[in-house]
């Protein structure tokens, strides 16, 4: 039985948000997209904070929100946990209090079991006394999370949850709150900008960007090689290389494409070529490579299946966390994600010789979403 | 560029206070405030019949009331103003905040034009006098004129506070608690009124300072009728012509309060999740 499921279309000033949802039990829905894209609005939308123009929300198969029916649900009544980035705890409560606010309807006893049950839950014994600010970022989000678990939801909203701590505690907490909710039924609905978030807790995807759903499914597929331009800029893929297709395999299932002096092994693209067979020369397509699929070796590496392997100079090297990111000239720049440990074993500087490797199966096609005269052209 | 830049800042906003120009103005400021205060406790304590003063009948009667006309007029501001408060802390819309920047008139408005204006609305020859007449309703030179004169004058400190207080409280939080269930007049009681409970108070304490303290409006709209109108302000300005003792007496009791109720702000005022909202 779907738990979550509904279409908002929202208008707020200049910008319009049209998104559809729909999240199985105890399914974590990723909305991932850069910043204005609508993915806080959305929430607020389903939690009724933002009153959509039209549209259907359905929580745990009760209608909330139905502009036809005219039926909207108080912000109060929907039975919605929601997470802010900055969770919002109330200051003038210790966390026992914090925890047990929406929990003011019932018994006492019956409360204060629930809150002992969400304290043991989470982790939070022995802080029950504490003020919200004597917690540190990874408790205060636990504190938020209690607070809203304590209210039995029928959805749970989480708005960039890890957004204010940093990174290394990000990880850690990502695995924590990953393991809490595969023991709760509940769906989720977290909205992140960041790649790694997105991949490592949700089961599905949906890319949002402008007011609008650009792609949608399962996140490795998504968001690790995105077939759509503008979803791997979204999605931060660091090698997008104009190229121009030069010979198929069709055995193989390559091609061997061009550009700026640069040979490249790439998987065959889908689209037919010309009548005749011949090959296509006048196809440009658009090659995506990640930095962390590219290898960096001192000489010509001999004898391994990588189908790529091209010479450059080492142009750049800035640090990106965990690691650093080299820029080596082959032509193209070509971005490369290395650890500190390989950095300072091959002692990378600007100016140095060396070779970047990678599959042929490590690079994508991405479909440029504007101009696609030339790909209908080729199909017609 | 940077460091001489930031050392010649300092320099400059170091200047007014540096040296002994700082020292010098503070004693000069304490002295001016402070001997007046002192010398009204001296004299007050050196009068023999200080204690005849303040329970004769005049001061007694000025005293209670004082405190019921004030205390019905802070119960009214309370009512009427923490909604108001409430909504022009919430609402940005152009008109509210016309009105927002008015609210402060009847604080830089002489309470004699205020008691003059008062007249001019309610009195005989007001614009709503006629109408009050026919209603068997006769407001100046009344104890609802004193209260009204009070509203007027004391209302915006309250208001002004509460408003700040509330806008203090991110509308996040009010979000947050309505998804855990909580409607939204519940939330208010619950949630924002004890967040924004530290300016309330001062801005309750600050308006009733003002309530107490009214005069100009008051004697002007009520009139100074001893048991009706002659609230201490009033009674303090009558007995100087007749007894000093009673004045001086009503004096150190206006002053005592004020100390307390400056007290009391101080003390209550200060929760320690103040900055963490």
């Amino acid at each position: 039985m779907p738990v979550a499921k509904g279409w908002v279309k929202c208008r707020v000033g200049g910008f319009s948000l049209e998104v559809d949802w729909h999240i199985e039990e105890g399914q974590v829905l990723v909305l991932f997209g850069p910043s204005g894209a609508g993915k806080t609005t959305t929430l607020r939308a389903i939690a009724g904070l933002v009153r959509p123009e039209e549209g259907r929300v359905e929580l745990g198969g009760r209608v909330v929100f139905d502009s036809a029916a005219g039926i909207s649900v108080p912000v109060h009544g929907r039975q919605v946990g929601y997470l802010t980035q900055q969770y919002h705890l109330f200051p003038h409560l210790n966390v026992r209090e914090n925890i047990a606010y929406g929990l003011s309807q019932r018994g006492q006893p019956e409360a204060r079991a629930e809150v002992d049950r969400l304290v043991r839950m989470l982790r939070l014994d022995g802080l029950e006394d504490r003020r919200t600010w004597e917690l540190s970022g990874g408790q205060q989000q636990r504190v938020a999370l209690a607070r809203a678990l304590a209210t039995s939801p029928q959805i749970l909203l989480l708005d960039e949850p890890f957004a204010s701590l940093d990174a290394e505690l990000r990880r850690v907490l990502r695995r924590e709150l990953r393991a809490m909710l595969v023991e709760s039924p509940i769906p989720v609905m977290l909205v992140t900008h960041d790649r790694e978030e997105a991949l490592a807790l949700g089961d599905s995807v949906q890319v949002i960007d402008d007011g609008r759903i650009v792609d949608q499914g399962e996140p490795l597929r998504v968001l690790g090689q995105p077939g759509r331009g503008r979803v791997a800029r979204l999605a931060g893929v660091e090698n997008l290389l104009a190229m121009t297709v030069e010979s198929r395999n069709p055995q193989d299932g390559t091609m061997v494409c061009s550009g700026d002096g640069m040979k490249l092994e790439v998987p065959l693209d889908a689209a037919p070529t010309n009548q005749n067979d011949a090959p296509d020369q006048t196809r440009n397509i658009l090659v995506g490579l990640r930095s962390s699929d590219i290898i960096l070796a001192m000489e010509e590496p001999k004898g391994t299946s990588a189908r790529n392997r091209l010479a450059g100079t080492v142009a750049s090297v800035e640090p990106r966390p965990p690691g650093y990111e080299v820029t080596v000239d082959c032509g193209i720049p070509l971005k490369a994600q290395v650890t500190g440990a390989a950095m300072s074993e091959l002692g990378i500087k600007p100016g140095q010789n060396l070779w970047a490797v990678f599959k042929a199966s490590s690079c994508f096609l991405v479909q440029e979403d504007t101009p696609p005269a030339r790909d209908t052209g080729a199909v017609s | 560029m940077m460091r001489t830049n930031l050392s010649r800042l300092r320099g400059f906003t170091g200047l007014p206070g540096g040296g002994l120009l700082g020292p010098a103005a503070t004693v000069i400021y304490l002295l001016f405030i402070g001997l007046p205060v002192l010398a009204l406790l001296i004299r007050a304590a050196q009068q023999e019949s200080f204690f005849a003063g303040l329970v004769g009948g005049m001061a007694l009667t000025a005293l209670r009331l004082s405190l019921i006309t004030s205390g019905i007029s802070m119960i009214i501001i309370l009512i009427v103003g923490t909604p108001f408060a409430y909504l022009l802390a919430r609402n940005t819309s152009w008109i509210l905040r016309i009105i927002d920047s008015l609210i402060e008139l009847p604080i830089v408005l002489p309470p004699v034009v205020a008691g003059v204006a008062m007249l001019m609305a309610f009195g005989r020859q007001g614009v709503l006098g006629p109408f009050l007449e026919t209603l068997g309703i006769s407001l100046p030179f009344t104890t609802g004129a004193v209260v009204f004169a009070q509203i007027f004058v004391a209302a915006p400190f309250y208001i002004r506070s509460a408003k700040l207080g509330f806008q203090s409280v991110a509308q996040d939080y009010e979000d947050i608690s309505q998804t855990l269930g909580i409607s939204p007049w519940k939330t208010f009681w619950r949630l924002t009124l004890p967040l924004a409970a530290p300016s309330v108070l001062t801005g309750f304490a600050l308006a009733w300072a003002r309530a107490l303290s009214e005069f100009g409006a008051t004697i002007m709209f009520a009139g100074n009728l001893m048991g009706k109108t002659q609230t201490m302000p009033l009674a303090i300005m009558t007995a100087m012509e007749s007894s000093l003792d009673t004045a001086l007496a009503l004096s150190v009791l206006l002053l005592a309060g004020s100390v307390t109720i400056l007290i009391a702000l101080g003390l209550a005022t200060r929760p320690k999740w103040q900055n963490r909202l």
